[in-house]
C-alpha cells in the first residue's frame, strides 16, 4: 500500500505540491516563531550572564509587591555591611537610571523603543565593560559610552557632550569608549552610559539610593556560599541576596516573559491562523481527490482492499505530504526568523541577536503540528473513500456516498457556529484569567469560522444565481459558465471561499478593532481635555525634574500648567496607579466625568481624600463613603476617603489624591509630575506658546512638548504601525487560502477536461476560457470575501460590547473594508493565473478523448 | 448509384465543396516508430450531403476528420473550409473558424451538466456573443421533439435526448458543416435510428451538410455517400449503399 502511495504522490505532482503548500507556510511561521524567540531568549540570557560575570553576589531590595514597571532602590550604605562579611572581597553599590548623551544636538537615543540607560561605573574588576578607548569615568562630569553610541554619534575620547538627566542637561566630558561583555553581544539597540556613582546619584534624586550592591568573593568562597554568608550578615527581610547567576536568570526570564513571550504568543496566534486555513484547503483538497477517485477506490476494493487499506491509502498520501512539507517548514523557518529580524531590524526595533538555532524541541512541535493537522483534516474524506462500494468501479461518473451525518448538515453547522459565538461572548464578558480568556476566545472564533463554512454552501448557489446576469453582461456567454461552473458544487466552492475568509475576517477583525482603540485614546483627548499642550518625559514612565513646572508656567500665553503625575500602589492583592493632581488647576486642563460628584470635590480632597475611577472602584468594590488603604512601592502606607466617582480609561486611571498627598508616598527619585497639562491663555498665538514651552524646556532635554494634535498623530502613526505587522502576519494566512483556491480549480478543471475540449471545439477561445476560469475563481473569492468582512465586523462588533467598559469604540471603516473586498476580488485574479493557463493550453482533441 | 474507386485523382477543389482536403498526409513519430495515420487522402465534400467515414480502428478515419474540422494539424497538405484554407492559421482563428463555420456532435453527448437544455442548444452562440435566430430556434426544437423539456438538464434526460439536443446545438448557428465522431456510438439502435434521422433531416430539409464518422453499418448506410480508410488511404468513395453491402466492404477492408 506504501507503494501505492508513493506512485500515486508521484503521479500527481503539481496537485501534492499545492497541499503541500497548504501546511508548509503554517509550519514555516511556527518553526519560525520559535527559532526566532528562542534567538531572543539565549541573547537575554547571554547579556545578563555576561553583565554578572564579574561579580558574585547581588543585594536588592525587596519591595513590599512587585511591579515590574517600577525600579526600586535600596541604601547604598548596606555596601558596608556587605564589606564587612568574611569571604568578600570586593562590594560596589551600583545604580542604573534611564537617560542619554546629547552630542552636537543629537540625542544619541535608541531607534526602536529600546531603553537608554546611565550606569554607575563600578572598578574594572566588577565591571562588564571594559574601555577599547580611553578609560572608564573616575571625576565627577565625566562619562563612557558603549561603543555602539559612539559609532552613532561619531563620539571620540576628549568629546564634550551633555547628559540628559533628572535634573536637566549637565556638561559632561567623554573619557572612554566601552565594549559590553567580549564585545560579541548585540544589546537589543539599547544604549549605555556609564557615569560615576556620585553623578548619577545627585543628577537623578538618588542620594544614598542604590539599584544593587555587588560582591566579589574571594578566592575560595563560591558564589552560593557568599550569598549564603551576605544574606546571614545582613539578616534584613527587606533585602534580597541572590547568587549572580540567580539575578541573571531572574532578569532574563523576567525579560523574555515581557519581550520573548510576548512575540511568540503573537506569532503563534497568527502561525495557529495559517495552520486552520491550511488544514481547510487539505480537507477540502482531499474531499475533491477522494471524488475524482471513486473509480479509482472502487477498483481497488473489487480486486479485494480492504476499507481500512483504503483508509490507509488516503492517510497514508496525507502523511507522506504532511512530512514533506513539515520538514521543508522546519528549514523555511530559520529563513522566516531571519527575516524577521531583518524586518525588526529596518523599523529600528533591534532584538538582541545571536546565532539562529533550531531547538529540537520546534522539530517536534512542527512535525505534531504539522502532520497532526493533515492527517486530521484529511481523515473525513478518507473515511468517505471507504465507504465507496465495489460497483462503483463500473458505473461511469460514481461519486462516494454521503456519510450518515450528510443529513444533519446545517444542524451542525448552525450549532457549532452558535456555540462558538456562545464562546465569544462568554471570553469577552466573564471575569477570567487572560490565557484562559485568549484560549476560549480562540476556541470561539475557530468554531465560528467553522460553523460558517458549513453553512455557507447553502449561499453558494443563491449567490451565483445572482451574480450570473452581471457576470454574463461583463463577460458574455462564457460569465455564465464559470457562474455556473461555481455553484456547481456548493461544498467545495464554500470551503474553498472559507479558507480566504478567515484570512479576510481577521483582517477585517483587527481593522475595526484597532481602530476603536485609536479611537478611545484620540476620542480621550477630545473629551476629556481642556488642556492644548502636553508635556511628557521620554523614557519609559521616567518622571519629570521638577524645574520644569516652575518653567512652564513662566512662559508667556500659558495660562495654566497643571502637574500630574503616579505611582503603583497596592491596594488590596491588586496593583492599581495612585495620581495625584493639582486641585487649584486641574479643574481648567481636564474636565471630570462624574459618576458621583462634581468638580467642587477636587477643591475640597484635602490630605485624605480620594475620587476614583469608576472601574477600578469596581474592581476595589468601593463606592463613595468607603475608604481605600493603599500601600506605596517605597513601602509607605495611606488609607483614603473615597469622595467621589468618575470615568477615564486614559489619563486618570486609578485613585486620585491631591500632589500634596501624594508625594510622601512617592519613590525618592520621583517627582510626583509625569505629565504637565498647559492651557493657553485665551488670544494668544497657540503655534508661537508652544515654541515658547519648547524654549523654557531646551535645559530639560527629556522634557517633551506636543499640542494635542501631534499626540493624536502620534498615536495615529503607532496604531497604523501595528496595523501593518498585523496585515504582514494575516498576508500569509491570505496566501495560502490563494493556494487553496488554485488547487479547487486546477482539480475542478481536472475533472472538467472533455467539457473544455467541447467548448474549445465549438468556438471558445483560449481567452475566453482564461476568462472563464477566472470569473470563477473571483466569484469564489467574493463569496470568501463578503463572508470575511461579515464576519469580521462581527468579532469587531462583538468585541467592542464586551470591552465597553475599556472605551474600545465600534466605528465601521466603510472606505477600508470596500478595499478589502477589492483585494479580495484580486487575490481570485491571481489565484486563477496558473489554472486558466493550465486550462487553456490543454490540446482540444486530447481533452474531448479525456476519460 | 456511381461509384468511384478509391486513390481518386487529385481534383481542383471545386466551387460547390464544403469541405476540401488535397494530399493530406498525417505522421506520428519518427523513424521505425513512425505511424502513417494518413497517407495522400485527397476528398472533397459538396454542400448539402451527408457523408458517412468508414474503415477499421487504426484506419485514420478520426484522424481525418479531427483535421478536416480544425481540431488537429496535417503533417502536410491542405484543407479549405467554405472557402477557408486552414494552413497556417493560429490557435485563435482557427477557433473562430470552428466556431462560425464548423457544428459538432460529439459521441458522449458533451453537454454541460448545470445548463439546460435549451441553454446547451444555444451554448456556441452564446460564447460567439451572437444571439439566436429565434425562427429557426423554434424549428429545431419542434424537429428533436423536447419542446416540453427545455428547462431540464441533461441529467434528467435520456442518452437519446441529450444527443437530439446535442444535434440541435451543432444546427442552431447554421454551420457550414456539421462533424459528427460516433454520434450514435454511445446509444442503443433505437435512440441512434431517431439521432440519424435527425441528422438525415438535417441534410434533406435544412440543407445542411454533415459528415459523420462511423464504424456502425446501419448508421453509414442513411448516408448520400460512404467513404472507405483503411492504412490512412482513402479505399473506397461510393454512393449510397445498404448496410449489408457496407458490412460486406468493411469485410474486404479487414
Amino acid at each position: 500500500m506504501l507503494r501505492l502511495v508513493l506512485r500515486g504522490l508521484a503521479t500527481r505532482k503539481l496537485r501534492s505540491a499545492l497541499t503541500a503548500v497548504a501546511i508548509l507556510l503554517g509550519v514555516t511561521m511556527i518553526s519560525g516563531t520559535f527559532v526566532l524567540t528562542d534567538q531572543i531568549d539565549r541573547a537575554f540570557v547571554q547579556i545578563f550572564e555576561q553583565g554578572n560575570a564579574q561579580i558574585d553576589v547581588v543585594v536588592k531590595d525587596r519591595p513590599p509587591f512587585e511591579d515590574q514597571q517600577t525600579e526600586v532602590y535600596l541604601d547604598a550604605d548596606v555596601v558596608d555591611r556587605v564589606r564587612q562579611v568574611d569571604g568578600v572581597a570586593l562590594a560596589e553599590p551600583f545604580l542604573q537610571v534611564q537617560g542619554y548623551l546629547v552630542a552636537d544636538g543629537e540625542q544619541l537615543v535608541s531607534q526602536g523603543g529600546a531603553p537608554n540607560f546611565v550606569f554607575s561605573s563600578l572598578p574594572q574588576a566588577m565591571n562588564p565593560y571594559t574601555p577599547i578607548a580611553g578609560r572608564l569615568p573616575e571625576a565627577s562630569g565625566e562619562v563612557a559610552v558603549a561603543k555602539e553610541i559612539a559609532e552613532q554619534g561619531g563620539l571620540e575620547v576628549g568629546q564634550a557632550a551633555q547628559l540628559a538627566t533628572q535634573a536637566g542637561a549637565q556638561d559632561v566630558s567623554v573619557v572612554g569608549i566601552l565594549q559590553f561583555g567580549d564585545g560579541t553581544t548585540s544589546l537589543g539597540g539599547s544604549t549605555s552610559v556609564i557615569a560615576p556613582l556620585g553623578d548619577v546619584q545627585a543628577w537623578w534624586s538618588l542620594d544614598g539610593k542604590a539599584s544593587f550592591v555587588y560582591a566579589k568573593s574571594a578566592d575560595g568562597v563560591s558564589e552560593d556560599e557568599l550569598a549564603d554568608r551576605v544574606r546571614t550578615a545582613l539578616d534584613d527581610p527587606g533585602l534580597i541576596v541572590q547568587t549572580a547567576a540567580e539575578d541573571s536568570a531572574e532578569q532574563a526570564s523576567e525579560l523574555n516573559a515581557l519581550i520573548g513571550r510576548l512575540i511568540r504568543f503573537a506569532l503563534l496566534g497568527f502561525a495557529g491562523v495559517a495552520v486552520l486555513v491550511g488544514a481547510f484547503i487539505i480537507f477540502n483538497t482531499f474531499s475533491i481527490t477522494v471524488a475524482q477517485r471513486t473509480r479509482e477506490f472502487a477498483m481497488l476494493r473489487t480486486i479485494g482492499a480492504s476499507r481500512r487499506q483504503i483508509l490507509g491509502t488516503v492517510v497514508g498520501e496525507a502523511f507522506v505530504i504532511a512530512l514533506a512539507a513539515t520538514l521543508v517548514g522546519l528549514v523555511l523557518g530559520l529563513g522566516f526568523a531571519w527575516g524577521l529580524n531583518r524586518v525588526f531590524e529596518l523599523v529600528g526595533f533591534g532584538l538582541p541577536a545571536t546565532g539562529l538555532r533550531m531547538p529540537w524541541q520546534t522539530v517536534v512541535v512542527c512535525l505534531v503540528v504539522g502532520i497532526g493537522v493533515t492527517v486530521l483534516a484529511a481523515i473525513g474524506p478518507a473515511l468517505r473513500a471507504t465507504r465507496i462500494a465495489p460497483v462503483s468501479a463500473l458505473r461511469e461518473g460514481a461519486v462516494p456516498p454521503r456519510g450518515r451525518l450528510a443529513r444533519l448538515t446545517p444542524v451542525i453547522g448552525v450549532l457549532i457556529g452558535v456555540l462558538g459565538g456562545a464562546a465569544l461572548v462568554a471570553g469577552l464578558t466573564q471575569d477570567i484569567a487572560t490565557t484562559q480568556r485568549l484560549a476560549i476566545l480562540a476556541a470561539g472564533a475557530i468554531a465560528v469560522f467553522i460553523g460558517v463554512a458549513v453553512l455557507s454552501r447553502y449561499i453558494v448557489r443563491p449567490v451565483v444565481h445572482a451574480a450570473a446576469p452581471p457576470i454574463t453582461a461583463v463577460a458574455g456567454g462564457v460569465g455564465r459558465i464559470a457562474a455556473e461552473n461555481a455553484g456547481r458544487n456548493p461544498a467545495r466552492t464554500a470551503v474553498t471561499a472559507a479558507a480566504l475568509m478567515i484570512g479576510i475576517g481577521l483582517v477585517v477583525f483587527v481593522t475595526i478593532f484597532v481602530g476603536g482603540l485609536k479611537e478611545s485614546f484620540t476620542g480621550a483627548i477630545d473629551d476629556s481635555l481642556e488642556s492644548e499642550l502636553i508635556v511628557t518625559a521620554q523614557g519609559f514612565g521616567s518622571p519629570l525634574p521638577a524645574a520644569v513646572l516652575p518653567a512652564v508656567r513662566a512662559v508667556e500665553g500659558v495660562q495654566v500648567a497643571s502637574p500630574v503625575g503616579g505611582t503603583p500602589v497596592q491596594i488590596g492583592q491588586g496593583t492599581f496607579a495612585l495620581i495625584g493632581v493639582d486641585p487649584a488647576d486641574i479643574d481648567q486642563v481636564y474636565s471630570f466625568d462624574w459618576e458621583s460628584g462634581d468638580d467642587a470635590l477636587i477643591g475640597q480632597l484635602g490630605a485624605d481624600g480620594a475620587v476614583v475611577e469608576a472601574n477600578v472602584a469596581s474592581d476595589l468594590g468601593v463606592g463613595v463613603g468607603d475608604t481605600v488603604d493603599v500601600v506605596s512601592i517605597n513601602g509607605a502606607s495611606a488609607t483614603f476617603a473615597v469622595r467621589g466617582l468618575y470615568a477615564d480609561e486614559q489619563f486618570l486611571n486609578g485613585v486620585t489624591v491631591t500632589q500634596e498627598a501624594l508625594k510622601p508616598l512617592l519613590q525618592s527619585n520621583a517627582t510626583g509630575i509625569n505629565t504637565l497639562f498647559v492651557k493657553i491663555a485665551e488670544g494668544a498665538d497657540a503655534t508661537q506658546v508652544q515654541a515658547g514651552v519648547e524654549a523654557a524646556l531646551a535645559p530639560f532635554p527629556t522634557a517633551q512638548v506636543q499640542s494635542n494634535a501631534e499626540i493624536k498623530a502620534q498615536i495615529e502613526s503607532g496604531v497604523n504601525q501595528l496595523l501593518v505587522i498585523f496585515y504582514a502576519l494575516l498576508a500569509l494566512s491570505v496566501i495560502i487560502s490563494l493556494f487553496g483556491i488554485v488547487n479547487t480549480l486546477v482539480l475542478s478543471i481536472f475533472e472538467r477536461t472533455r467539457e473544455i475540449g467541447m467548448l474549445r471545439a465549438v468556438g471558445t477561445t483560449r481567452r475566453q476560457l482564461r476568462r472563464m476560469i477566472r470569473w470563477e475563481s473571483v466569484i469564489t473569492s467574493i463569496i470568501g470575501g463578503v463572508l470575511g468582512v461579515l464576519i469580521g465586523i462581527l468579532f469587531g462588533w462583538v468585541t467592542a460590547q464586551g470591552l465597553e467598559a475599556e472605551g474600545i469604540v465600534f466605528i465601521l471603516p466603510v472606505g477600508t473594508l470596500l478595499l478589502f473586498l477589492a483585494l479580495s476580488i484580486v487575490a481570485g485574479v491571481v489565484a486563477a493565473i496558473l489554472p486558466a493557463r493550465r486550462a487553456a493550453k490543454l490540446d482540444v482533441l486530447e481533452a474531448l478523448q479525456y476519460e | 448509384m456511381s461509384s468511384t474507386e478509391a486513390a481518386a485523382p487529385a481534383a481542383e477543389h471545386r466551387a460547390g465543396d464544403v469541405v476540401a482536403a488535397r494530399d493530406l498526409t498525417k505522421v506520428y513519430g519518427e523513424g521505425e516508430s513512425e505511424v502513417r495515420a494518413l497517407d495522400g487522402v485527397t476528398i472533397s465534400f459538396p454542400h448539402g450531403q451527408l457523408a458517412a467515414v468508414m474503415g477499421p480502428s487504426g484506419s485514420g478515419k478520426s484522424t481525418l476528420m479531427h483535421i478536416l474540422a480544425g481540431l488537429d494539424q496535417p503533417t502536410s497538405g491542405s484543407v479549405v473550409v467554405d472557402g477557408t484554407e486552414l494552413a497556417g492559421l493560429n490557435d485563435q482563428k482557427l477557433t473562430l473558424l470552428r466556431r462560425e463555420k464548423i457544428g459538432f456532435v460529439f459521441q458522449f453527448f458533451n453537454l454541460l451538466p448545470m445548463l439546460t437544455a435549451q441553454e446547451n442548444i444555444q451554448l456556441p452562440l452564446r460564447i460567439a456573443g451572437a444571439a439566436p435566430d429565434p425562427e429557426w430556434e423554434r424549428t429545431l426544437i419542434d424537429a428533436i421533439g423536447l419542446g416540453d423539456r427545455l428547462t431540464h438538464r441533461p441529467s434528467e434526460l435520456s442518452g437519446g435526448q441529450q444527443q437530439r439536443v446535442a444535434v440541435a446545438r451543432a444546427l442552431l448557428s447554421r454551420p457550414a458543416v456539421v462533424f459528427g465522431d460516433e454520434p450514435t456510438g454511445n446509444l442503443d439502435s433505437k435512440t441512434g435510428a431517431e439521432v440519424l434521422e435527425l441528422l438525415r433531416r438535417a441534410v434533406d430539409e435544412f440543407g445542411q451538410t454533415v459528415i459523420m464518422v462511423t464504424h456502425d453499418a446501419s448508421a453509414a448506410s442513411i448516408a448520400d455517400r460512404v467513404v472507405f480508410l483503411r492504412d490512412g488511404k482513402v479505399v473506397r468513395d461510393s454512393g449510397r449503399m445498404s448496410a449489408s453491402e457496407i458490412l460486406d466492404t468493411i469485410k474486404t477492408l479487414e
